[in-house]
């Protein structure tokens, strides 16, 4: 099992610290298969150190049974909310990542950071060349298919420079470690740096988790990449403190939740293409306070679904008339169009270029690339088949290659070489081919024990506000059990891990904190734009009426224990069923309908648009949109799943109405608790009051239409939960009067209606006017005469029809909420759209 | 010869729509041979802004916002503009010598082959398409005549069929049905050509409304009309295709546009806040003059 003497790296001299026991040193037994070709076995001395350490500190964490590490390292990654989709999933999934981290040495890094700012710096010029000049194709170094079969290619953007001069602000650049050491480039990705964010989040998730552990075997810190990133993209911009955002293309995005971490690092704004408005070739965000100018985009958005005036008319998340903007000063970036050399055949062009453009050869080389639409390369590639790996050029279906996925020639049938040699005769343009790179392993655990898997890492660059490229200190690593690591972030089966730059001789630096350094100290909210507003005002709204959903059911099921008798023949259960039928969670009761079938249904039919679980989604949905704007563990409390029950049993389901009130209450005070008091906290909580005085209205008018029993009135005041504060005061059985007054009219009695509008109108005061005229706006105006209303009316004289009246009162001013400040002026069924015709 | 062409588009909202914004490409970009002699763009009601451009096809793009609210847009193109006889054409280069000579071409302004050698928005990439076209288009053959077969095959195959499709259907949805109207047939065969590597692109323009004595109408003279421009090597460069009339694009064919499919040409479209049906009427009329 020892290996340790046929390893030439494993010196005789060197001391064992730990001895053999595989507790004091785990990666004793480790065996990998090819010694010469993994990072850990032919490290040096000082690097083979910091593997052991971390193996020993971890193995320290977990009582030396590495197995449990895993289980430890997922909770803190639950814990920062880090997750991901796979196209078509409709619900994220769990982030896998595995505990060891990638080490590699300080000093082969920097090789690898000086190939990949000169790369950075070739592809820099060569954008610049397609969008300018066009030598590069008209002098014959790039031939013009290679260009135009890219779909991000475009066209429109030829002649036009971007505001400040670059192309690209960040690149992300796929590398793999050959078993010689020798790194290699796997493919580019310019228009978007997917993977940053989660290599900001593993690195986070595993510094929770171990402590100063990372730190004391001198791993490098991230520290510095994100404040030049962001002076970066702010620097061009011409306007002092700028505003800048990141443009998203909504959270089906498969990296919708990377998007998030990044602008909440950052300090960028969240924002979709409804968010933006383009008027006069300048950017505006819509914001509760009017409109706001943008300085700079970091748009996560393709070019293609960027504009839909300039672009493709039918994208229905860009934003109009964006391209006029970047014409004038809009600093946009990665520059639309950007990702021209993206496509799998440029490559194939970068060694020459290299040596035309910059009079240098490639410091770090790409896997080797055949573009087949020269002839003599197709020649090679078809002669050579056996050793290569075929691709689709542009990433487009072609013939011979199903979905354009990637083919290792020796895997083919001999039909399908046959088809695949017919489409490459057709047009052999659209395939390339690369050697097949062979990757060194690292250590990974499994189970109780480290075992060799292949790795790749991609590696971040950001610009600073001078045009000087930086490089992460780490990068997103990726193992996987098998198959193919290059094609997408993060494929099912996959692990991806931490990639720690080792520096043995540094002194341990406190871990980096990942605050913007901002010019000045703001007191003031960044903007809140119109849609965020809303969407807050709903989570507020949704959030409480789940809870108010579950009170009712709870009231209902409390019923059967406290009528003892027949409680199907009870006015208060007839009353509280439909009163769930009103809501919209469950079909309108029957005779015979069971309560506990009632029940049931309003907590859990998902089919039904008012029960609790339906409530519960909802809320989750417009929660994932706000992302950016939620702490952290207010996250964790939305994300909480409903809990569950068993039909037919009170008591499961009361527990679980117990839960869901519980779980709002938490929520609630979380938000309450760690939210500035800025205007999202007031959409929040104008969104609770909102909500809380329909429930109490509906609740009302379904309980008392003009004859409540004393069990009715009680039921109304569980509802509204007054009902220990009612007994201390009355001290008798309800009557209708007074509980009217407790329950509508009392200002101070914070479960109470007025109390509800009071609170609206404090937010609504306080909430940034656009009116010049000193005339209040509408919404002001409309929660001013509800509230004068309330506190004109007397509890004996409240009918039917004050209460439906209020109700449409409520109705008005919630309309006037949203006609201004959510939708500027527009009323909530008018949508933009875009026709092509 | 010279010719004078009238286009009326009328775009009707059930209700005004709000910050209105359309690309008109409707003002011709003359090709070689053809000679403006004069042109207006008339635009009711006024738009508050107005840019022209070129491309980034060979199009001409007139870009109009409005600030006020809409309900009616009318826009009115009239040309006069002077064709030269096109050349007749025999014979071409082979298949083969059209693909490597596109590939070799270090061209890549809108007209050049490079732009119209790749799957488009409407024009993908389908089997369907590549199984049927691909045999007319065998290696070896002549590429004018093996263009004209695949012409003829869609005339033959295919029933003109106003109606059953619209601007947005799909050219797959019209080849499995084999019916669609001018810009279908022009989608199929533009896919049909591509996928055999001959760059394609869709040209959009006008018939004569009414022909002289003698000759008859063609199809799809009281609309826009649509054909194919293939592209035949170095030399002869691009030539036009009609499969709707079976026939080489003559001096009856009046080009305003080319782009890789509709949607680079398409006369009008934009973006507009609101949700009003919309309504678009056209009428065209073009007349040759002496």
């Amino acid at each position: 099992m020892n290996n340790q003497g046929d390893t030439p790296a494993f010196s005789a001299g060197e001391v064992d610290l730990f001895g053999s026991a595989p507790q004091a040193d785990p990666l004793a037994y480790y065996a990998p298969p090819a010694p010469h070709g993994d990072l850990y076995a032919q490290a040096s001395p000082a690097i083979r150190k910091a593997w052991r350490d971390l193996a020993h500190g971890f193995s320290n964490q977990c009582q030396g049974d590495l197995s449990a590490l895993q289980a430890y390292l997922d909770r803190h990654v639950e814990d920062l909310g880090l997750a991901f989709r796979v196209t078509g999933d409709e619900q994220e999934r769990p982030w896998p990542l595995g505990p060891m981290p990638i080490l590699i040495a300080a000093q082969e890094w920097e090789n690898v950071t000086r190939g990949l700012i000169q790369r950075a710096e070739l592809l820099e010029r060569v954008i610049a060349d397609l969008y300018g000049a066009q030598t590069l194709v008209r002098d014959g170094h790039l031939p013009a298919a290679v260009v135009s079969g890219s779909r991000d290619f475009a066209r429109q953007m030829v002649g036009i420079t971007p505001q400040g001069g670059r192309f690209m602000h960040t690149y992300a650049v796929d590398l793999a470690r050959g078993p010689d050491g020798e790194w290699r480039v796997l493919s580019d990705r310019v228009r978007f740096p997917v993977g940053i964010g989660y290599a900001i989040q593993n690195r986070q998730a595993l510094a929770r988790a171990t402590g100063g552990l990372l730190a004391s075997v001198g791993a490098r810190s991230h520290s510095g990449f994100f404040d030049a990133l962001r002076r970066g993209i702010a620097g061009p911009c011409l306007r002092d403190d700028p505003r800048v955002a990141l443009l998203t293309p909504g959270r089906f995005s498969q990296s919708y939740p990377e998007q998030a971490i990044l602008a909440r690092q950052l300090g960028f704004s969240l924002v979709e293409g409804r968010d933006l408005t383009v008027r006069d070739g300048r950017l505006f965000a819509r914001t509760i306070a009017g409109l706001k100018r943008i300085d700079a985009l970091w748009r996560w958005i393709t070019t293609r679904d960027l504009d839909p005036l300039n672009f493709d008319a039918r994208s229905r998340i860009g934003v109009p008339g964006l391209i006029a903007a970047a014409k004038q000063n809009l600093v946009l970036t990665n520059w639309p169009g950007a990702g021209v050399v993206e496509s799998r055949a440029m490559p194939a062009f970068l060694p020459r270029l290299a040596k035309s453009m910059l009079g240098e050869s490639l410091a770090l080389p790409n896997a080797a690339t055949w573009w087949c639409g020269g002839a003599s390369e197709r020649d090679f590639v078809l002669a050579n088949l056996e050793n290569l790996v075929v691709s689709s050029a542009f990433r487009r279906p072609v013939v011979g290659l199903v979905d354009g996925h990637t083919r290792a020639g020796a895997s083919l049938s001999p039909q399908e070489r046959e088809t695949l040699e017919r489409g490459m005769a057709m047009r052999p343009m659209d395939y390339t081919a690369q050697e097949i790179v062979n990757l060194s392993t690292t250590p990974a655990l499994s189970g109780g024990h480290f075992e060799a898997r292949g790795f790749t890492l991609r590696a971040f660059l950001a610009r600073d506000e001078n045009g000087e490229w930086s490089v992460l200190q780490g990068g997103f690593g990726r193992v996987s059990q098998s198959g193919e690591l290059r094609t997408t972030l993060m494929g099912l089966g996959d692990i991806s891990k931490d990639v720690c730059i080792i520096e043995p001789k540094r002194p341990p630096v406190p871990p980096a904190v990942l605050t913007p350094s901002l010019r000045e100290i703001r007191r003031e909210q960044g903007l809140l734009p119109s849609q965020a507003a809303d969407n807050l005002f709903w989570l507020g709204r949704y959030s409480e009426r789940a809870q108010h959903t579950a009170r009712i059911v709870r009231v209902l099921v409390d019923q059967l224990a406290m009528s003892g008798a027949d409680p199907a023949i009870s006015t208060t259960v007839t009353r509280l069923g439909k009163l769930l039928a009103n809501l919209g969670a469950i079909a309108r009761p029957g005779k015979d309908t069971r309560l506990l079938d009632m029940a049931a249904q309003a907590l859990d039919n998902p089919s039904a648009s008012g029960s609790v679980r339906a409530l519960i989604i909802r809320e989750q949905r417009i929660a994932q949109i706000l992302r950016d704007r939620l702490s952290r563990d207010s996250w964790r409390a939305v994300q909480r799943p409903m809990p569950t029950f068993t039909s037919g049993e009170a008591d499961t389901i009361a527990r679980a109405c117990d839960q869901v009130i519980e779980r709002h209450a938490t929520l609630s005070w979380l938000m309450s608790d760690g939210m500035s008091r800025g205007p999202e906290w007031r959409f929040l909580n104008m969104g609770m009051s909102a909500e809380r005085a329909s429930m109490i209205l509906q609740a009302a008018q379904a309980i008392i239409p003009g004859s409540a029993s004393a069990d009715d009135l009680s039921a109304l005041l569980d509802l509204v939960d007054c009902q220990s504060l009612y007994r201390s005061r009355y001290l008798t059985m309800p009557y209708i009067a007074r509980v009217y007054d407790m329950v509508l009219l009392e200002p101070a009695q914070p479960r109470g209606l007025a109390f509800q509008i009071g609170k609206m109108e404090k937010h609504l005061s306080a909430i940034p006017a656009l009116r010049t005229d000193g005339m209040p706006e509408a919404p002001f105006h409309a929660v001013r005469q509800f509230r004068a209303k309330l506190e004109g009316a007397d509890a004996g004289e409240i009918g039917t029809m004050t209460l439906e009246e209020w109700r449409k009162d409520l109705a008005k001013l919630c309309e006037a909420i949203s006609e201004r400040y959510f939708l500027q002026g527009k009323r909530a069924n008018d949508v933009r759209t875009q026709r092509l015709f | 010869m010279r010719f004078r062409v009238r286009h009326i588009s009328t775009l009707t909202y059930a209700a005004p729509v709000s910050r209105a914004r359309f690309n008109l490409r409707l003002k011709p970009r003359p090709g070689t041979g053809q000679r403006m002699e004069s042109e207006s763009l008339t635009i009711a009601p006024k738009p508050s802004s107005s840019e022209e451009q070129s491309g980034p096809y060979w199009v001409t793009k007139t870009q109009i916002g409005f600030e006020a609210p809409i309900k009616k847009l009318q826009v009115t193109s009239e040309f006069v503009i002077d064709q030269a006889a096109i050349a007749p054409v025999e014979a071409g280069p082979s298949l083969e010598r059209v693909r490597s000579e596109a590939l070799d071409d270090t061209d890549l302004s809108d007209l050049a082959p490079a732009p119209y050698s790749f799957a488009s928005r409407i024009a993908t990439m389908s089997d369907e398409i590549t199984a049927w076209a691909t045999p007319l288009l065998a290696p070896g053959g002549d590429s004018v005549a093996a263009i004209s077969a695949l012409m003829r095959a869609i005339h033959t195959q295919f029933t003109y069929a106003p109606g059953k499709t619209n601007s947005r259907t799909p050219p797959q949805d019209a080849f499995t049905a084999r019916h669609g109207v001018c810009q279908d047939f022009a989608h199929v065969m533009i896919m049909g050509l591509r996928a055999a590597g001959i760059p394609a692109a869709y040209v959009s323009g006008y018939l004569l409304t009414r022909p002289p004595p003698g000759k008859p109408k063609l199809v799809g003279a009281d609309a826009m009309h649509a054909w194919v421009a293939a592209w035949c090597g170095r030399e002869l460069g691009w030539i036009g295709f009609d499969p709707t009339n079976a026939c080489l694009a003559g001096e009856d064919h009046i080009a305003i546009a080319m782009g890789r499919d509709y949607a680079d040409v398409s006369p009008i479209d934009g973006t507009f806040i609101g949700n009003a049906p919309q309504s678009m009427a056209s009428a065209v009329d073009v007349e040759r003059l002496a």
